[in-house]
């Protein structure tokens, strides 16, 4: 699917800094294949700065990076043939039409003059952009605009396409589609995605491959099913007497912690699934369910201390 | 393409495909950028209202052409009031108005719609952006500087009776014509955009823009007039009085007398060379500021 690439970006001990104090990146170190990949952080973590440098927009203070096997710098211009940006910002010209402006994006990424309008309407209709597209940008909803916007991204055939933060400003109906277009853009026709975002359930939904920094350094990069993986934790819920079922399971020498209508309870080993099925039936309670906790993306951004105060307590 | 069925019907999908042609690469880049900056200079592809002031300010720069023609039809070439060497003099402030309503558009609306992370993430430098803009915007004013001139000379030459004759005579100003018109929209282009890409703000580009060719202007002669042998360097820094000797050292003129180029009495080469080195400030100081800019 990724034919002719073997490493999407590698960036190597890959630092920024603004003036003495400020430090974006710290030695960055990063290898990622191509696929679908969110990049999450808290606000200044680093993640607009780092998709800034692998597009040539900002040079590193130190360290190198590449993007697709080459150079952001050296090779930059050869490169951005193949690169797509939308950024967090607005950046459209208000005075010419969606095609014009679209048209032009297009030519400037390479393209000759008429692949470049062919590749326009195209491009636009899959947004899902139609007629308004001959109307003047400066008319157009936030919605129309972030459409132009991947539009203007995607329009060259990139390899590899990086949003910043691409459902900015949009209601939840158009932030449905816009995660919609570009899961579709990355998993139909193959495009490597990175998606830089705070918003966790949005990664959830659209990202196959994980990378987290904090502070300018990478906390974890993994597959997003490490992330969300089984916990050893059981949720269990009971019809009857939910304290009193507690009592018992203590009794038998498991770890038990009330958590409103849920009873979490501690996998030792594999006997706990008996031993809580035979105590139902022993109390007479029914059981409504019995379920393994899955990490959810959030606990990734829980301090350290508190979530191990948790597992320490069940 | 698959027909394809859904709520709505049987539409066709045109959506979507992979690209297998050809990339042009960064040359073709610049181009695109160059033709796309040269047809927003007269508001081509853009609504009414952004092509109305260029072109009427385009079209007051050919009037002195076309009068000097109207003349020569009816006095069959006897009186020349707009002659090559006198053309710039004569649209100096038309030129001046183009620069100060255009350059802001040139360079200042990318700023403004911060457009420039999308062009600088695409198949071109910094450098290349800022060539493409200077080169655009010197092309569009010799549309102003020698596009009339061109008319005046073939106007010319078709009014007279013995066109042979009227080109063995006059063949040879036409590099001299050439050379001024392009020296013109060189340094204007080149001092505009420097001025105006330091701001996203149009008005203040606009305004400083003008300023620097009208409020030049009778400075300088105040201190050519007023002061000795060193003050008159002080024309040097009028565009207008710059460019006017530059035009007469061209044509091998000498000055007008009692005019503040007369007056100042440099030599006439110097002109040219600061014209020249003006241009290549200019365009140094564009070059300096993307490469610079936060993108």
């Amino acid at each position: 699917m990724y034919a002719g690439f073997v490493a999407l970006l590698a960036t190597r001990d890959l630092t920024k800094r603004y003036g003495a104090h400020v430090t974006a990146l710290d030695g960055l170190n990063l290898e990622l294949e191509p696929g679908i990949i969110g990049l999450v952080g808290a606000n200044g973590a680093g993640k607009s700065t780092l998709i800034k440098i692998l597009l040539g927009l900002l040079p590193p203070t130190s360290g190198s990076a590449t993007v697709l096997d080459l150079d952001v710098d050296r090779q930059g211009p050869e490169l951005r043939q193949f690169v797509g940006y939308m950024p967090e910002h607005d950046c459209l010209p208000g005075d010419v039409s969606a095609t014009e402006f679209v048209a032009h994006m297009a030519q400037v990424n390479g393209l000759p003059r008429s692949a470049a309008r062919e590749r326009t309407a195209e491009t636009l209709r899959h947004v899902g952009l139609f007629e308004e597209r001959y109307r003047e940008i400066r008319g157009y909803s936030t919605g129309m605009k972030q459409r132009v916007k991947l539009a203007q991204a995607l329009v060259h055939d990139p390899r590899v396409m990086f949003l910043d933060e691409p459902t900015n400003g949009l209601d939840p109906a158009g932030r449905d589609e816009m995660l919609d277009l570009v899961r579709r853009t990355g998993t139909e026709f193959g495009i490597a995605i990175v998606m830089a975002s705070h918003l966790l359930g949005e990664i959830e939904r659209v990202c196959e491959h994980l990378v987290v920094i904090d502070g300018g350094r990478l906390l974890r990069s993994a597959p997003i099913g490490d992330f969300t993986g089984q916990t050893q934790v059981l949720a269990v819920e009971v019809e009857g007497d939910a304290a009193v079922f507690s009592r018992r399971l203590e009794a038998l020498g498991l770890r038990v912690k009330a958590e409103g209508r849920l009873i979490l309870v501690g996998i030792q080993d594999g006997g706990v699934f008996d031993q809580i099925r035979d105590t139902a039936v022993d109390l007479g309670v029914g059981l409504v369910r019995l379920e393994q906790r899955r990490q959810n993306l959030e606990d990734l951004f829980r301090p350290a201390v508190e979530e191990g105060a948790d597992a320490a307590a069940v | 393409m698959q027909p394809q069925s859904d709520a709505t019907g049987s539409i066709y999908d045109l959506g979507y495909r992979r690209y297998d042609g050809v990339r042009l690469g960064r040359q073709h880049a610049v181009i695109a950028l160059y033709l796309y900056t040269l047809r927003g200079a007269f508001g081509l592809g853009r609504r009414t209202s952004s092509k109305i002031i260029p072109v009427i300010i385009t079209v007051i720069a050919f009037i002195p052409a076309l009068v000097q023609l109207g003349i020569a039809a009816v006095a069959s070439g006897v009186v020349e009031i707009f002659a090559p060497e006198n053309y710039f003099g004569y649209v100096q402030v038309t030129v001046a108005l183009f620069c100060a309503a255009v350059a802001p558009e040139i360079v200042g609306r990318d700023q403004r719609a911060r457009t420039l992370s999308l062009y600088f993430s695409r198949a071109l430098r910094r450098s290349d952006y800022a060539f493409a803009k200077l080169t655009a915007f010197t092309t569009a004013l010799l549309l102003l500087t020698l596009a009339p001139q061109a008319v005046l000379f073939v106007g010319n030459t078709l009014a007279t009776k013995d066109t042979g004759a009227f080109l063995r005579d006059n063949w040879s100003e036409v590099p001299r014509i050439v050379s001024s018109g392009l020296l013109i929209a060189a340094l204007m282009a080149s001092v505009s955009l420097a001025i105006a890409c330091q701001t996203p703000r149009r008005s203040y580009a606009t305004v400083a823009v003008i300023a620097l060719f009208l409020v030049t202007t009778p400075l300088a002669a105040i201190f050519v007039r007023e002061t000795g042998s060193w003050g008159h360097y002080a024309i040097l820094l009028s565009p207008f009085d710059l460019l006017n000797g530059t035009t007469l050292a061209v044509f091998d003129i000498v000055p007008d007398p009692d005019t503040s180029l007369e007056i100042a009495d440099l030599p006439a080469w110097l002109y040219p060379v600061v014209t020249a080195g003006y241009t290549i400030v200019g365009a140094g100081l564009v070059l300096r500021r993307y490469a610079r800019i936060a993108a």
